[in-house]
């Protein structure tokens, strides 16, 4: 039997059943629709926690063991010589040392600040990198212009969001943008501590210039060239040999367990803080959505159950008509295919309109999120991220479902027996 | 000489027992039939004599039977299920008392019923328009059957059992829903056919039909008899 005469024998009886068809429909509808809205929220909370957590696949951040027993001796440092190792390392495409500002640093900013008059003091946590791993995130110069020369200093990104979302409303102070900061100076005091109530001999005195915004900079402080804070530690006698830590980049993600071996052999462990933390959330939303994508499951199994039901009350009704389409050459086969080209066409409809609506609701809850909740930090624009794989998914499952259910009663009018089903009344 | 459009030898139909431990109810008992091709022959018989049923055994829509059944020269019982079906679909005709049309399909969709199955029948949308002419309902193709009078119903169920253009046409009660005007129709309709040269064996329990016949059967406690030995057999 050709699809086209199946489809045009199936289309017939869909318009005449179309009452019983639409409520089997509506359930497939509703189950893909919760399927596709969930997958489609998970997929955007993934996207959402990735911007809050943002963690690259191809690198992992090596530390000194804490509780190392070289450590301990003095023996286990991650210095120039161990970062030549880390580099040769299989795998390894690119490592960059990173080093923590060993001294204490305060700024005290008493002016204008984008037209409000501000007194403020803050200690000063400080990192430095390597002018290569900041890279065009900088819009000025990355690296050590001299002693008395500003300091170029990059903030990371998620920082201003924090500041425009909780600091700024709280304190009255102004919405900012990267645009706005960068070349803005504040003055930074090298040796000196508010909360130790300290400071060091030879203490320096001198300027931060923000040059732009990083993922790479630190979350806790701001991050400066690696030769700067190499040059304050010396200048206070502070450890300026060894480095807090090592990021390196595989050369792709497939690689990354290698080089983690490699880094353990050394006797060395990978800071795996942030990266866990971004996991976690990140598993919890994927059980999440699971747990939903499941419930959305049942719902289209109970759709496909109604879809049985409906099947079975009009091949019952159709009885006679089937016999009259064995009495006109209509194989077995050929019943059943009537039967599950309906099936298809219902569930077709079902994924269509349930795809339909979870985009529909997933735009108006975008849409009350910013109007009626309040702003916070990482607000994102849209909580959901529709794939044209869902939809196919939603779409494949409704017809699957459809299918399953009206199964048995497609079964049962290709056994009919014809001569009964003609002498049904 | 050629074989016969149908042949029955001891032919023997049973119905399991309504009741535990009853007899089997026996429908036909080892009847014997034998149709040539190009006869007309009407199978007469009161209600529930089991007429439709010899009808459904010689059109192989019923596989449960004792004895043989050949119809256009093939053993029934031999042919699979997809061949039976074939069997139906290019040489055999059905026409039902009440009509049987799809009520989802227009009259020319269910003229064209036959075209959706097998290999579908060669120029198919050409001879639906013909059958339908042939029947006096061209101007009807686009109706619904809900919109058709019965005897319109049971033109478009004869012009269906034409589109293959079959050598064999089952008829079981054609006129038995129609009024006597229209019911002439179609019996005139089934003396053309005859004419043409198409083998019809016709159950009904109306004279009117049995004398379109050329041979008239008379089925009685499940068996056959001919018409004139029927008439004897009441006499006595």
């Amino acid at each position: 039997m050709r699809a086209g005469k199946l489809l045009r024998l199936a289309r017939g009886n869909l318009v005449r059943e179309l009452p019983a068809l639409a409520v089997s429909a509506g359930g497939v509808a509703l189950g893909i629709g919760c399927l596709v809205f969930f997958l489609a929220l998970g997929v955007g909370l993934q996207g959402v926690v990735n911007d809050v957590f943002p963690v690259s696949t191809r690198e992992v951040e090596v530390v000194v063991p804490q509780m190392a027993l070289g450590n301990l001796l003095g023996e286990q440092k991650l210095d120039d010589a161990m970062v030549d190792r880390l580099r040769k390392l299989r795998g390894v495409s690119a490592a960059y040392p990173k080093m923590s500002l060993r001294i204490p640093a305060v700024t005290r900013y008493n002016g204008l600040f984008f037209g409000r008059e501000i007194h403020m003091g803050l200690e000063i946590v400080a990192t430095g990198l390597m002018p290569e791993l900041v890279g065009a995130d900088a819009h000025a110069p990355f690296q050590d212009e001299g002693p008395g020369k500003p300091i170029p200093a990059v903030v990371n990104r998620r920082l201003i969001e924090l500041y425009n979302k909780v600091f700024a409303p709280q304190r009255g102070l102004p919405q900012l943008t990267d645009s706005m900061l960068i070349g803005f100076q504040i003055p930074i005091e090298l040796g000196r501590s508010y909360v130790a109530g300290k400071t060091l001999p030879n203490m320096l005195e001198g300027s931060l210039q923000l040059v732009g915004f990083s993922d790479r900079a630190t979350l806790a402080g701001v991050s400066l060239p690696l030769a700067v804070v190499k040059r304050v530690n010396q200048h206070f006698g502070a450890e300026a040999d060894s480095y807090s830590s090592v990021l390196l980049r595989a050369h792709n993600a497939d690689d990354v367990s290698e080089v983690a071996a490699g880094v353990k052999k050394l006797g060395l462990e990978i800071d795996e803080t942030e990266r866990s933390r971004a996991l976690q959330i990140g598993a919890a939303v994927e059980l999440v959505t699971l747990a939903l994508s499941l419930l959305a499951g049942l719902i289209t199994c109970l759709a496909a159950v109604n879809t049985m039901q409906a099947f079975y009350a009009s091949v019952r009704e159709r009885t006679r008509e089937i016999g009259v389409l064995r009495a006109v050459g209509a194989t077995r086969s050929d019943v059943a295919a009537v039967v599950l080209a309906e099936a298809a066409a219902t569930g077709l409809a079902g994924g269509i309109v349930g795809v339909v609506l979870a985009r529909v609701v997933g735009l108006l809850l975008d849409r009350l999120s910013r109007t009626g909740l309040p702003d916070f930090p990482f607000k994102p624009q849209t909580f959901f991220h529709f794939e044209a794989a869902q939809v196919a998914l939603g779409i494949a499952v409704a017809l699957l479902a459809s299918l399953l259910g009206a199964f048995l009663p497609a079964r049962a009018a290709a056994r009919l027996d014809p001569a009964k089903a003609l002498s049904e009344s | 000489m050629s074989e016969p459009a149908i042949a029955l030898r001891r032919v023997t139909k049973r119905y399991p027992p309504r009741e535990p431990g009853a007899q089997p109810q026996e429908l036909l008992c080892a009847v014997d039939l034998e149709v040539q091709r190009g006869e007309f022959v009407a199978v007469e018989g009161q209600s529930g004599s089991g007429k439709s049923t010899l009808l459904h055994l010689m059109g192989g829509l019923d596989r449960e039977f004792e004895g043989e059944v050949r119809v256009l020269g093939c053993d029934l019982r031999a042919l699979s299920d997809v061949e039976l079906a074939a069997l139906r679909h290019t040489q055999i005709g059905f026409i039902f008392q009440s009509f049987n049309l799809l009520p989802a399909l227009t009259a020319l969709e269910n003229v064209l019923l036959p075209d959706f199955f097998g290999n579908g029948v060669p120029d198919a949308d050409r001879r639906a328009r013909e059958a339908l002419q042939r029947v006096g309902l061209e101007d009807k193709a686009n109706a619904r059957p809900s919109a058709l009078s019965g005897g319109e119903k049971q033109r478009v169920a004869i012009a269906r059992a034409l589109l293959a253009r079959p050598p064999l046409l089952l008829a079981d009660e054609p006129t038995g829903n129609l009024d006597a005007r229209t019911g002439e129709g179609v019996i005139a309709l089934f003396r053309e056919l005859h004419q043409d040269g198409m083998t019809l064996l016709i159950v009904t329990h109306e004279a009117r039909v049995s004398h379109a016949a050329s041979r008239v059967l008379v089925l009685r406690d499940g068996t056959l008899f001919p018409d004139d030995a029927a008439h004897s057999m009441e006499t006595r």
